[in-house]
């Protein structure tokens, strides 16, 4: 325990010495969310508000008042759903409408709003108040203003920056344990680093278990240090645990650092290793919705990429991030990850070779 | 005569078709300076590497102080320490921090500065491996090798590369490990490395041992069978020439 101990400080060490290393996992990825994060890949978005309750003929009239408002969508439905789809981003306001809808007062509105989008939200609620007034007006000479009741609801902004930083954080994952693992590892090799070792006491697995400690500990800082910069810089909504994310980023984790063994069991030399890792992680950089959705991919690559490990964290990352998901919800992205981990660390340990 | 801490019997070592080391036979006492002498692809590597447990062994049997080598490779490599012909240590650690690893693998601890001191490196104590001169290195990668206190020591080609002095140089701290107590075997292809440095030389040629014996020994019995020089005894040689306009040899004193 203690040589696994002092193995895994000495590596951490190299690792941190290493300039190469650093720019590679902490920076490259911090340097990808700044670009695209100040890049706004957003215009004006049209005021969505969700009307839930009454559906009787007053609401009607309402949702019709509002719906002639130029930049409103007005969409209806229970509150339950509305709900959900606030929290998802998709509305900005949810006004929720009593058992029976009297423009002319007494009841109380509940409106509830997306905390994410305070300008639509402000705007928004500027226009409900003007065609709920409007409707008062209609019906009553003194007329009095209908109670509203706000209440701010945590929500996904569904602005590019959240979509990106998770996917950024996986694809930094991915990047480390491939490329990492497999070019270290067959640098000591070739270097005849590992020969030397191997005339010691020391048992490959020692060397092994420091290795992946060292790599995991690299992963939970990437994972810190890319949350930290979105909360500071991008106003990153955090509504997960940041323990779950810890948990699916150790999972891909052990699936990558597999692979990046792997890679260094089949690759002869360090030249071999950069197109052989290049190989297997561009598709998945490019495909498993790092950096835009896999919606927009023909339907039988879209199919395909389901499958890709990347996908499966990238999907897991982003919705414990955006949605506050905890890990029994993603029963399949851990489920995914975890059939890649066994199979790509039986296919590692297959084509291990010390020498 | 000391006992004997390494017997080497009928050793084989095969790739392929070649045989590189061909039934080697020799035994190793304590407290010996142990060359083995041979040209290039002689299979003096290949014989010290089946000795350390690096490579298997074909056939033939190693005892290293009372151990077969094949049935107790942890307890062997307890009680060797090695130098590789070709092999690095890791990057971006200086001396002191490797060593202290390396100590950590033996599960012992270690007194880098002492260590260091044993080959004198001590003022290079924070440099990295890479930092070094080529004579420095090997002198490092000897320092590596003492680390859990050996009872042997193993040295490949130890002073290939290095110029006159920084040989030099590395036998003083190979005698002074000797003093020590300590077992070395080494490999070379310089003569006169063979002929001062060590006690006994056994001379290898493709794969088989041909003469084991002290170099004196050696020497002599080859001028009793008649043996004339082809050119003309020369009081200096150019190695001695070197010596003298470099400044002389051993930096240690
Ligand atoms: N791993 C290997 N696979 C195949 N052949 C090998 C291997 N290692 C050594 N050989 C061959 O075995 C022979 C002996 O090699 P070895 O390295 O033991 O020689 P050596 O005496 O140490 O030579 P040198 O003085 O050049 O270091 C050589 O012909 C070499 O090509
Ligand atoms: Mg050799």
């Amino acid at each position: 325990m203690r040589l696994r101990w002092k193995l895994t400080v000495a590596s951490l060490k190299m690792f941190t010495r290493q300039k190469e290393a650093i720019i590679w996992t902490m920076l490259l990825p911090l340097f990808m969310v700044f670009l695209f994060g100040f890049v706004s890949f957003e215009g004006l978005e049209p005021i969505r508000i969700g009307v839930a309750g009454a559906k009787d003929e007053q609401a009607g009239r309402l949702v019709g008042r509002l719906g002639e408002v130029r930049t409103v969508q007005v969409t209806r439905g229970e509150e339950s759903s509305e709900l959900a789809q606030l929290k998802a981003g998709k509305r900005h306001l949810v006004l929720v409408l009593p058992e029976e809808f009297d423009p002319a007062g007494g009841s109380e509105l509940r409106v509830l709003v997306n905390d994410g989008k305070p300008e639509e939200t402000q705007l928004g609620l500027v226009i409900l108040r003007k065609v709920l007034d409007d409707a008062t007006f209609e019906m009553h000479s003194a007329p009095e203003r209908i109670p509203m009741t706000i209440q701010s609801v945590a929500s996904r902004r569904s602005s590019y920056i959240d979509f990106l930083l998770p996917g950024v954080l996986s694809l930094a994952i991915m990047q480390s344990g491939i490329f990492g693992v497999a070019f270290g590892f067959v640098s000591l090799r070739k270097r005849g680093v590992l020969r030397r070792l191997s005339v010691t006491p020391m048992r490959p697995q020692d060397f092994i278990a420091a290795q992946v400690t060292m790599r995991l500990m690299v992963l939970l800082a990437q994972i810190v240090l890319l949350v930290g910069v979105g909360i500071v810089f991008f106003d990153l909504q955090f509504m997960g645990r940041l323990l779950d994310l810890f948990a699916m980023g150790l999972l891909g984790g052990a699936v990558f650092l597999a692979i990046g063994f792997f890679l260094a069991g089949i690759a002869k030399t360090e030249d071999q290793v950069v197109p052989l890792a290049n190989v297997v992680s561009l598709p998945m950089m490019l495909l498993s919705g790092v950096f835009f959705s896999r919606s927009n991919l023909p339907e039988p690559v879209r199919l395909v990429t389901e499958f890709f490990p990347l996908t499966y964290l990238a999907d897991g990352m982003r919705s414990i991030v955006l949605e506050g998901s905890t890990l029994p919800t993603l029963w399949l992205q851990l489920a995914g990850l975890g059939l890649w981990s066994i199979v790509s660390i039986w296919l590692a340990v297959k084509v291990f070779r010390w020498e | 005569m000391p006992p004997v801490i390494l017997a080497v019997n009928n050793l084989c070592k095969r790739y392929g078709e070649l045989v590189a080391v061909d039934r080697v036979s020799f035994s190793v006492h304590r407290q010996e300076i142990f060359g083995i002498l041979g040209p290039n692809g002689a299979g003096k590597t290949s014989t010290l590497e089946m000795i350390e447990t690096l490579r298997p062994i074909d056939t033939g049997m190693v005892m290293l102080d009372g151990l077969d080598v094949q049935k107790h490779p942890r307890q062997v490599q307890q009680r060797i320490g090695v130098q590789l012909q070709a092999a690095s240590f890791f990057e971006k650690l200086n001396l002191t921090e490797l060593l202290l690893l390396f100590g950590e693998l033996y599960g012992r601890p270690v007194d880098p500065l002492k260590l260091l001191g044993e080959v004198d490196l001590q003022d290079r104590a924070k440099a990295q491996v890479d930092q070094l001169s080529g004579g420095q290195q090997q002198r490092f990668s000897v320092a590596a090798a003492l680390v859990n206190d050996p009872l042997l020591v193993f040295l490949d080609e130890p002073t290939t590369g290095l110029d006159p002095q920084a040989r030099r140089h590395l036998w003083g701290v190979i005698r002074r490990i000797r003093s020590e107590g300590k077992t070395v075997v080494l490999t070379t292809h310089y003569m006169e490395e063979a002929e001062e440095l060590c006690d006994r030389v056994a001379i290898m040629d493709r794969g088989r041992i041909v003469a084991d014996a002290p170099p004196q020994k050696l020497i002599g019995d080859l001028l009793a069978s008649g043996f004339k020089q082809a050119r003309v005894e020369r009081l200096a040689s150019l190695e001695d020439v070197f010596l003298h306009l470099t400044g002389h040899a051993l930096q240690e004193d």
